[in-house]
């Protein structure tokens, strides 16, 4: 094992761990079926961006990208069963990010700027066909 | 919300020139050894507080905003609307200055992090195809932005927990399944990660 890098040698539990950092396009992932990895680019730059190394490892991108698919997926469920059965509204999300304030903070933040973008997008376009 | 970008234009080609007399200042405004740091976790940790004050703080003061889409909060509001207006866009100015005067005392691997921080982003395309697949019905533009936007906090949540592992256990940055998989441990205990795979059974 010596000549491994110095990072690897201390791994406990993932032998077979490979070192293929550049290898963003999917292969098959035996773990979670083989559903082709739909956010890979932009997991790799969001990991970065919250703290992790420039070049994330490839598994831990995987594993993050089955979780926040997981995320998705309950949130989905959860939202089709409450306020208007079978479909998904924005009420229901925020209803259900009560608890969370980070979360809540965000969507309220989101819709909040996405409205006054709307409004803006519109002003400018009402004073272009004016003029 | 506070986007240094945003309100004061000019304050952009200061920027590089002020870096340099923020630098013994700004330690003073976040947590004292947060300018220089050699090691990534606890810079982006410090960053990470500093965005977390951000988003609180400006979650105080948000509901009142839209008098369009019929907030129940708006009816409390017609009580004392000036004092509170006046409040949130003091508090949202500030938090304004703080961040610029924090931004333009980053390095370079700082702002690198911070513009890869800010402009990452799940594709809406993505997220509106894995909804519809899963309601099998079509869902409104708000619905995806509402989704891509806590997915992508929930994904901050656990990449920051898991370099709180990593660092607990000693180990360095590129993030290793290990620590994932603890951070997700962590997380559920705290039932920040929804599971409704298992159904608990209260009174044996």
């Amino acid at each position: 094992m010596c000549h491994f890098p110095t990072r690897m040698a201390d791994e406990e539990d993932e032998t077979g761990f490979d070192e293929e950092l550049d290898d963003g396009s999917g292969g098959v992932d035996v773990g979670h079926g083989k559903r082709k990895r739909l956010f890979s680019k932009e997991l790799r730059c969001m990991m970065y961006g919250f703290g992790d190394d420039q070049n994330p490892y490839t598994e831990s991108v995987d594993i993050l990208e089955d979780l926040v698919i997981e995320f998705i997926t309950e949130m989905t469920h959860k939202a089709m069963s409450i306020g208007r059965q079978g479909r998904v509204q924005v009420e229901d999300i925020v209803f259900l990010i009560r608890k969370d304030p980070r979360k809540f903070a965000r969507v309220k933040d989101l819709l909040t700027m996405n409205e006054e973008l709307k409004r803006a997008r519109k002003a400018f376009d009402e004073a272009n066909y004016g003029s | 919300m506070a986007d240094p970008a945003r309100i004061k234009p000019e304050a952009k080609p200061e920027r590089t020139a002020s870096a340099k007399e923020e630098h013994p200042k700004s330690g003073g405004t976040e947590d004292g050894p947060a300018t220089a740091k050699p090691t990534d976790n606890k810079e982006s940790s410090s960053q990470d507080e500093s965005k977390q004050e951000v988003k609180s703080e400006m979650a105080a003061g948000e509901d009142e905003d839209e008098g369009t889409s019929g907030e129940p909060s708006a009816k409390r509001l017609k009580v004392e609307p000036e004092k509170k207006k006046e409040k949130r866009q003091k508090v949202d100015e500030d938090e304004i200055q703080k961040m610029q005067v924090l931004v333009s005392s980053f390095s370079e691997e700082q702002l690198n992090r911070y513009e890869m921080y800010r402009r990452a982003a799940f594709p809406k395309a993505a997220i509106k195809r894995l909804i519809q697949s899963i309601t099998g019905s079509s869902v409104s533009q708000n619905v995806v932005i509402a989704m891509s936007g806590i997915s992508k906090v929930f994904a901050g949540e656990i990449v920051e927990e898991a370099l709180d592992v990593c660092e607990k256990w000693g180990d360095t940055p590129p993030l290793q399944p290990k620590h994932m998989r603890e951070a997700v441990r962590r997380l559920k205990s705290r039932d920040q990660i929804p599971n409704t795979k298992y159904k608990q059974i209260l009174f044996h």
